[in-house]
């Protein structure tokens, strides 16, 4: 379709070239080429001997946080689930004394005398018997409850 | 055997390699800095873009299979360097797409190695306003009368699609020096 010959264009004149370059340009064009390439070489080379310095000690590098995450995450985690039932051990004995103090304080000196003293063992329902005895114990350490049940 | 032929052997040598390539770049280096000049069109980005496709040669020129001529394989690099080098220019000037022709003018204008007429300055601004393909096409067939079929190894393109690329670009560029040329003073 387009054949070579047919294409021809009309501007009216021969092309010329219209552009120069700096005298002497062509005749230095050699030593700078080879200077640039010859510096980047140098470059180049200088980059690979740091690379190959360091490719040791980053090896060691990688490999300590590869072990540390193999270790860590799994330790991290056990940890966290422990000191969480801890948390939610303590929140619940903290506030069952808190009511039976509370309900110690809510009573008149007639109604805890009698309380004392009374031979009714039926005073308090169960649950309150195990709340009055968490609340004497709480200032006992372990050996000190051991040795009051012994007794 | 060709002088390429010479040239590639003592290449391959590490005790000639440095002399084998300051002949290679003696042989080439005005062909290759023309064909950049005018897709750049300054001749300081040109020296620049020269000097790139040099170190670019050397740096391949080991892998260099001779599946085409050596002349091919070096137009192609100097071609393809140029076009990054104005690919990169028009990123940094954050210009849009159209903006090359308006870049490639300015270029023209600020160059004080053009020597030209008013005319051929008409007519580098009608092949700046070409889109990049068409441009390339149109300086290797008009200026430096370069082969299709050798075009087609240094474009990669096909031979057909080169002469229609030609062909309009040819039609574009009439049609802007005809509409530009009566602005033209005596």
């Amino acid at each position: 379709m387009y054949e070579e010959d047919q294409i021809k264009p009309d501007f009216g004149k021969h092309p010329q070239n219209p552009f120069r370059t700096p005298d002497s340009y062509f005749e230095s064009l050699e030593d700078r080429i080879m200077g640039n390439i010859n510096e980047k070489s140098k470059k180049q080379s200088s980059i690979k001997k740091i690379i190959r310095l360091m490719k040791p000690v980053l090896a060691l590098a990688a490999s300590f946080a590869l072990i540390f995450m193999l270790v860590y995450s799994p330790i991290h985690d056990f940890l966290l689930k422990d000191s969480v039932q801890t948390t939610e051990t303590e929140t619940t004995n903290t506030d069952s004394l808190n009511d039976f103090s509370i309900n110690l304080a809510s009573m008149d000196e007639n109604s805890l005398i009698n309380a004392i003293f009374s031979d009714d063992t039926n005073i308090f329902t169960d649950s309150d018997q195990d709340d009055f005895l968490a609340y004497l114990s709480s200032g006992l350490n372990e050996v000190d409850i051991y040795s009051e049940i012994q007794n | 055997m060709t002088d390429d032929l010479k040239i590639l052997e003592s290449l391959k040598d590490p005790s000639t390699k440095e002399l084998a390539f300051r002949h290679l770049i003696s042989k080439y280096k005005e062909r290759l800095y023309w064909h950049i000049r005018k897709i750049v069109l300054n001749h300081d980005d040109t020296d620049d873009v020269l000097q790139n496709s040099f170190i670019k040669i050397w740096n391949g020129i080991d892998g260099f299979r001779a599946e085409s001529s050596l002349f091919t394989w070096l137009y192609r690099i100097a071609t393809n360097e140029s076009i990054t080098f104005l690919n990169l220019r028009k990123r940094k000037s954050m210009s849009g797409l159209n903006d090359e022709s308006q870049y490639l003018i300015d270029n023209l204008e600020s160059d004080t190695y053009f020597d030209g007429d008013a005319w051929q300055q008409l007519l580098q601004k009608a092949i700046a306003t070409l889109p990049e393909k068409q441009r390339l096409v149109f300086n290797m067939k008009y200026f430096d009368e370069i082969k299709y079929e050798e075009m087609s190894q240094i474009l990669e393109t096909s031979v057909g699609a080169l002469k229609a690329s030609y062909h309009h670009a040819v039609k574009k560029v009439e049609e802007y020096v005809k509409s530009h040329e009566t602005r033209i003073e005596p």
